[in-house]
């Protein structure tokens, strides 16, 4: 249970953007209302197998990385360098590309917050951050070594399972800053990021520690992107930067992108009495289950109960909803109308930053409360990139008997949904984000006072 | 093949392996022990190992391998005595 009185501060942060040097630039390219979507070589490369081309990718270049190719066989990374030497040799060899972007994430989000060695390497300071999928890349190659090429298991070398195991992100960064406190990961499907932020508040909350590093991350993988193609959920027929468009009628899929984010949580009288910036305080964390057994499809009801246990614990009204947003036909719908339903139809401004660089998977989370701690700073709003046209017709679902939600088509709620980033008084957001499995989490954070 | 010709070749490899103290590759001897005189982690044998076999052209046994010393010697010895197996 929460101890009374005991709040939670983000401190610091770090990430990893596509199409962007650092979070500078992310800040610049967000709020100049520009796209970080890309035509992707590596897909245009499999042709018509693959029916999207556009990506918030980063590549290893763009990262400070060089791979260097296994003597045994030129597809499976030996190690990778960082150009830019923010990480020891010993441990980049335990670690894929996603977990590299972590450690230098946390290393950027440490400094920001200003903590210690002591500090940091203390008993009550956790790690607690995941992604969504494997590390595909590098099984893929090992994989092909034994099953396909007949290989020695050996020969995939002695990094194969701490390379690509679901825990890796963690491990590798609790070995490089040798926290002594919890050390975990949360797996929610595209919830992962926010997921593993609202554990690590609850811990810091409950009192179980003081401190947190946590986030989510998505490495570039090529075999990710090829698996959500074959759902044929992902956005097609648009140029790169029109291709993610939450709420639009003409949306059909989501972008597929890759990134990590991680901030650092502190208890909050503990970082105001050494002087830190507080970047944002956390209200409250809220997640729960659609319980109606449906996979894939958003739950309306899962939604609303969403908001109503976040409320019961913040009692806060938001001045922007920062949605989950996918830019797929059900999942923007299905939500815009859980928010009017629970917040009513003015007041607050809706903001989707997927639009201006695709959904990051388990990283999605961590990203998206990033950008929206930037809102906070800027006290400027994030679009909705590409909501051109707001569907004026009734969504096939609201002529459903069992439908209890709004009975006006999308097009009602233009004053919501903005399409430009714009200035207003920014004093508290909420965050949502959803998962496969019908998993949801939303957070709430303000700005210090 | 020379012992010493092993020797050189070895240091090729451990030069390709960043984990491995790269100043100390200057004085390796038989004795040189990978794991206690280069830092090499213990976990870097495996790939060190199959290093070995592409280069040299030879492929170890399991048995060969779990026996093997750390010491640079252990290493040529085991390359002599798998090249004269096969």
């Amino acid at each position: 249970m929460k101890v009374k009185g005991r709040k939670v501060a983000i401190v610091g942060m770090g990430g990893t953007f596509p199409n962007c040097t650092d979070i500078a630039d992310f800040n610049h390219k967000l709020f100049d209302n520009q796209s970080l979507i890309r035509e992707w070589d590596q897909a245009l490369a499999f042709g018509k197998n693959l029916r999207s081309s556009v990506s918030g990718f980063i590549t290893e270049a763009e990262a400070g990385l060089e791979m260097v190719p296994s003597a045994i066989y030129e597809k499976l990374p030996e190690i990778y360098i960082d150009k830019l030497n923010r990480v020891p040799d010993k441990n980049l060899a335990t670690a894929d590309v996603g977990s590299i972007w972590a450690m230098i994430n946390t290393l950027d989000a440490i400094k920001m917050a200003g903590w210690s060695k002591e500090e940091t390497e203390s008993e009550q300071t956790a790690v607690i951050m995941a992604s969504g999928g494997p590390g595909s890349s590098i099984l893929r190659a090992g994989w092909d070594l034994f099953f396909h090429l007949g290989s020695k298991s050996r020969h995939a070398g002695s990094h194969l399972v701490d390379r690509t195991m679901s825990y890796r992100e963690v491990a590798n960064v609790s070995c490089l800053i040798k926290n002594k406190g919890i050390s975990e990961s949360i797996i929610s499907a595209c919830a992962t990021g926010l997921g593993n932020i609202g554990h690590a508040y609850r811990l810091i909350s409950y009192g179980l520690q003081d401190r947190a590093i946590t986030g989510g991350v998505e490495a570039t993988s090529i075999e990710a992107f090829a698996g959500f193609d074959g759902m044929m959920i992902l956005s097609r027929g648009f140029s790169p930067e029109e291709s993610s468009r939450p709420f639009d009628k003409d949306r059909n899929g989501f972008v597929c992108s890759f990134g990590s984010g991680i901030v650092a949580l502190e208890e909050y009288e503990m970082a105001k009495a050494r002087g830190a910036k507080i970047l944002a305080v956390i209200d409250g964390y809220f997640n729960n289950s659609d319980g109606d057994g449906d996979m894939f499809y958003p739950s309306f009801d899962g939604q609303k109960r969403l908001w109503k246990g976040l409320l019961a614990e913040t009692g806060i009204k938001p001045d922007v909803v920062k949605v989950h947003g996918t830019s797929t036909p059900s999942g923007d719908s299905i939500e815009l109308f859980g928010v009017v339903s629970t917040l009513g139809e003015s007041g607050y401004h809706i903001s989707a930053p997927k639009s201006q660089f695709g959904h990051m998977l388990g990283a999605a989370g961590a990203v998206e409360l990033i950008s929206s701690i930037l809102m906070l700073e800027n006290q400027k709003v994030l679009p909705c990139l590409n909501s051109v046209n707001l569907n004026p017709e009734l969504e096939r679902f609201q002529s459903n008997p069992e439908w209890t939600g709004t009975m006006k088509p999308m097009e009602a709620y233009r004053d919501l949904i903005p399409q430009k980033s714009f200035s207003k008084e920014i004093n508290h957001i909420t965050c949502l984000n959803y998962g496969f499995g019908g998993t949801n989490s939303s957070i709430s954070i303000s700005k210090d006072y | 093949m020379e012992r010493q010709d092993i020797i050189n070749g070895l240091v090729e490899i451990l030069r390709t392996v960043r984990m491995v103290d790269q100043a100390k590759l200057e004085s390796v001897t038989e004795e040189t022990d990978f794991i206690a005189d280069l830092n090499t982690p213990s976990t870097e044998m495996i790939n060190i190992v199959s290093k070995i076999e592409q280069k040299f052209e030879v492929e170890f046994d399991d048995d060969d391998i779990d026996d093997m010393g750390s010491k640079v010697k252990d290493a040529v010895d085991l390359i002599l005595k798998v090249k004269q197996r096969s």
